[in-house]
This record gives C-alpha cells, structure tokens and sequence, in this order.
C-alpha cells in the first residue's frame, strides 16, 4: 500500500482532548537529562573542588623538609584559577541550552556542557598523577630525608623497600579512583546519556553524507 | 500580565495539543510513559513560552519544542510500570461515514513508526504533517538536501516494515 493512503488516514485522526489540568502540569517538576546533567555536573564540580581542601595540613607538613612548599603553593593558585575558568564554562554552556533551537544544535550544547564536566574530572585526575610524579621524583631525588620522613617510627626497614612501597601506594590510590570514576560514569552519564548519544550520531552521519 | 501570559498560553496550547499527543504516541509504547513525555513537553513549552516572539506560528515552535524533548530531553521515568499497552488507546477517524479501514491503518502506521530510530521517527512525523522540507530541515539542524535523503530512507524502512 503506497504511502499517501497510510498519510491520508493520519490526516483524518482525531485524537481525543486530554482532560488533565494543563495549567497544574505546566508547573510541575522537569525530570528532563538536561536537569540531571545538570546536577551531576554541579555535584561532580563540588566533590572535585572540595578534595582540595580535605587534604590535612599535617599532609602537607611531610613535604615541608624536601624544600617544595613554594611549588605546592604556587600550583594551588593556578589551580584555583583553573577551577573558576571551568565553573564559568560549565554555566555558559549550561545557560546557552535552548529547547527552541534545532535538534542538532540543542544536542551539541546538551553535550558540551557534559564535556565541560567530563574535561573537569580528566584535569583533576591528570593533576594528581602529575603532582605525585613531580613529588615522587623529587622526594626520590632525597632519600635520605624521604625515609626518614616515611619511617618516623624508627623501624628497621630498607631505602628501596620504603620507595617501593610509596610508588606502589600513590599508583594504587590513582587507579582506585579511576576505577570508582569509571564505574560511577557508567552508571550515571552513561545510562543518562546512551539515548542522546545515539540520536546525535544519527544526525551527524547524515551532515557527513554531503 | 502574567495571567495575560497564562491565559494565551492555555489558548493557543488547546488548539495545538493534538501535536503533542501525537508524537507521545509514537516516542511511547504505554499509556504511563506517554504521559510522563506529555508532561515534560507542556512544563518545556510553558517554561520557554515567554520567549516565544510570534515570528512563527505557534504551531511550528510547539512542533520544535514537542520533538526536541522526545528526542533529546526525556529520558523513561523510573517509576513507570509498563500496564496498558498503548494499542489499547481507541483512535477515533474524524470521517462521515465511519470506515474502520482507516482506523486499521492507522494502527498499523503507529505499529510501523514505532520500530524506527528516533530521528526517522521525528522525519516521518513531519512528513505526515505535511510540513515542507525548509521547515524540516530548519527543525531537525540538517540541511535540506540531507533532509531529503534521510526522508527517503526513512519512507523505505517504513514502507518495508508496513508491506514485508
């Protein structure tokens, strides 16, 4: 059967006034991916930027015989920078969601602002690898103070085993939050946003045909 | 001037809400998800109403929000409990004389559009709409030429599914 017949009955389909109460509906609570985006986005930024300021300052106090505060201030600041430059991101690209733009355009700014929060954690994770390589070589740089520093206890313990076991810990402590990231976006992002994704890719093959 | 705003938004809504309802029809597959997606399309159009100038018609801005919220912002509430199949729903023919052989058709056309992908879902849809293809293009984000091969995938898919 040709098309235009199924068109014509779809032309003469009267469908029936709902009788909810639009006026109440147009009120209620959006449960829409953007909202949830948006939450997680918020959630994520707070947890990240918080984590630098839940490091205890006896923490800190190790680091002060190896001669590297003024680097771990310094870092702090640009750090901070950093977080504001991102936090302004994520609200423009944020505020510049329009549901009146078109599908295409609506689903770029939806994903960008998911990036924004996704290029947040990769910046936050890359900073602690680094900052651990940098103060892994420098502490190796001094193993002297480095095991006296580690073995405050006095025990009876080699140079090379107290490095083995500080690599082994920083390396452990990375790959256990990246596997909690990994799980955690699985589960969020990856559930939110299978459907988006999908519909995205199915309009941009079709601008690639051209 | 804010019940000025509710008032005209009430009006202009119950002239055009069987858009909405139609493509809840075809984004849902029960009656609880059809209305949860109703919902989030009416607070979507509410919410933006505001900002809706009148440089189109209201019917193609409601076309663009409906569709944008089917296809990029709903997201299956959790709650939902799958009851009613939505086949249960009577389609009513706005004939003369009552032929069910349109209704059957319909039945089947919903059935068909269903077993697509979302945005040959959103093509179709506007092509029974009877929209142009500058509007289709102008709402999807593609561009005409591309809209036209996409439509004529889509029409095959579906011509396919509703003739094996």
């Amino acid at each position: 059967m040709d098309l235009e017949t199924y068109k014509k009955s779809w032309g003469n389909q009267q469908l029936e006034n709902t009788s909810v109460d639009i006026y109440k509906m147009s009120r209620s609570k959006s449960s829409s991916i953007v909202k949830w985006i948006f939450i997680i986005g918020v959630l994520e930024l707070i947890f990240w930027t918080s984590l630098n300021f839940m490091v205890p300052q006896k923490y800190l106090e190790f680091y002060k015989d190896f001669k590297v505060m003024e680097l771990i201030k310094v870092s702090t600041y640009v750090h901070y920078v950093v977080i504001l430059v991102f936090l302004v991101l994520f609200y423009k690209n944020y505020n510049s969601i329009s549901i009146t733009d078109n599908t295409r355009r609506l689903m770029n700014r939806i994903l960008s602002v998911r990036k924004t929060v996704k290029y947040y954690v990769y910046y936050n994770l890359g900073g602690i690898v680094l900052s651990n390589a940098v103060l892994i070589f420098i502490l190796l740089g001094q193993p002297k103070d480095l095991i006296k520093a580690m073995n405050a206890d006095g025990l009876n313990m080699e140079a090379n085993e107290v490095i083995t076991i500080f690599i082994v810990t920083s390396v452990l402590m990375v790959l256990v939050m990246l596997t909690i990231i990994w799980l955690f976006y699985r589960f969020t992002y990856g559930r939110l946003l299978k459907k988006l994704n999908k519909n995205y890719k199915e309009l941009d093959n079709l601008e690639n045909l051209n | 001037m804010q019940k000025d705003l509710e008032s005209k938004f009430l009006q202009d809504f119950e002239q055009n809400q069987n858009i909405v309802h139609k493509i809840c029809r075809i984004y849902t597959t029960n009656k609880d998800a059809h209305n949860d997606l109703f919902q989030e399309v009416v607070i979507q159009l509410w919410k933006n109403y505001s900002k809706f100038r009148g440089d189109s018609k209201f019917s193609t801005w409601m076309y663009r929000v409906a569709l944008n919220t089917a296809i990029s912002l709903y997201r299956k509430s959790t709650r939902t409990i799958t009851t009613q199949d939505i086949d249960d729903f009577s389609y009513k023919i706005q004939s003369i004389e009552y032929d069910d052989t349109e209704e059957l058709q319909l039945k089947a056309l919903y059935k068909a559009i269903r077993q697509l992908n979302d945005i040959d879902k959103a093509l179709i849809f506007l092509y029974l709409e009877d929209k142009p293809y500058k509007e289709i293009s102008e709402t999807l984000g593609i561009t005409e030429v591309n809209a036209r091969v996409k439509m004529n995938r889509a029409k095959d898919k579906l011509k396919n599914i509703l003739n094996p």
